[in-house]
């Protein structure tokens, strides 16, 4: 039989990208970037809310986009068209992002010249909430037809947000959504959340999250001077 | 497909450790996974070839031990598995307790030569 030594590791899987990530916001910090990480499953209304949440702040804020998918430049000739820089990102059939090829896409997008990066991350709820990508905040987005239930199927994600949106209010009434139960269950896993209702379709709500972002960039920003 | 991702984040850590200690040939890969991490174990075996082709953990085989999901019951300070009982204490029903285990997600060891 063969010598085999046992060479014990004893590391959390997550290590390596949590100390990536944490690199990344000390950096941001220093070139005073504010980057916020949005996620959501495909179809609930992300880069509509992206374009209306870009031509509210587009005049405060030197605003970059970074458009994340598996294939496909779609999302980004629409988010060019409000006359942000975006850049895509393809994670070549990755299902999430992680620091490292965020940090890329920031290097793409040129940090210098950008006060507020959006991070527009792959379509899906379970595996973008393992991985920090190193945003000073991360933002998801429910929508109505998704269901109210999704909280109880998708914990972890829910639990690590710092702001969630719940789109396309302007439906509800078609829907067996309930808005305060799944107020309520977000809650239970994480008591400081923001909730904010919106429908990026009519515009309702679309304010509040507005000042939501506006007021943090500020305050992160002030902090660091 | 989130097993292979996290697969992938798995080998290139324990590529890191084996060229730090100069190891030269890795024969298995024990990992810790907490049954209420977010990682099935089934799929890990199953995508564990595909991810470590042409890297030092080629032609290594996958342990995996299970961490159960324990609590202590926060009234009767009962020792429980939450998966088995539901989140409830069997012996006094109480709903609160204290996470014991569960929730590893750990390159344990390797063995090597």
């Amino acid at each position: 039989m063969k010598d085999f030594k046992i060479l014990e590791i004893k590391q959390n899987v997550f290590d390596d990208n949590n100390r990536q990530a944490d690199e990344l916001r000390e950096q941001l910090k220093k070139e005073k970037t504010f980057l916020l990480n949005l996620m959501s499953s495909p179809g609930s209304g992300k880069t509509t809310t992206l374009t209306r949440t870009i031509q509210a702040l587009k005049d405060e804020f030197r605003i970059g986009i970074m458009e994340a998918d598996i294939d496909s430049d779609v999302d980004a000739k629409t988010i060019a068209e409000t006359g942000v820089k975006v850049i895509q990102l393809h994670t070549g059939g990755m299902c999430h992002l992680d620091a490292d090829m965020t940090k890329q896409g920031l290097e793409g997008l040129g940090t210098q010249e950008i006060d507020l990066a959006i991070l527009e991350n792959v379509g899906n709820l379970v595996c973008p909430a393992e991985f920090d990508t190193g945003a000073i905040k991360n933002a998801m987005i429910l929508s109505v037809p998704e269901g109210d239930d999704k909280p109880l199927k998708y914990p972890l994600m829910f639990s690590i947000v710092d702001v969630l949106l719940i789109n396309k209010i302007d439906v509800l009434e078609y829907f067996d959504f309930d808005l305060e139960a799944c107020k309520e269950r977000v809650k239970k896993l994480n008591p400081n959340v923001k909730i904010i209702a919106i429908s990026a379709r009519t515009g309702e709500g679309l304010e509040e999250w507005a000042d939501w972002l506006r007021t943090t960039v500020k305050e992160w920003k002030e902090k660091e001077d | 497909m989130h097993e292979l991702s996290v697969l992938f984040e798995i080998v290139k850590q324990v590529e890191l450790v084996a060229k730090k200690n100069e190891v030269e040939h890795i024969e298995t890969l024990i990992l810790q996974i907490g049954e209420l991490s977010s990682m099935i174990p089934h799929y890990m075996k199953k995508l564990y070839p595909a991810a470590i082709e042409g890297t030092i953990l080629a032609d290594s085989r996958l342990e995996i031990e299970v961490i159960p999901a324990n609590g202590l019951c926060k009234d009767c300070r009962q020792v429980f598995n939450l998966i088995k009982e539901k989140g409830t204490c069997p012996t006094c029903q109480s709903k609160s307790f204290e996470l014991l285990s569960g929730k590893e997600f750990m390159i344990k060891e390797i063995l090597c030569s």
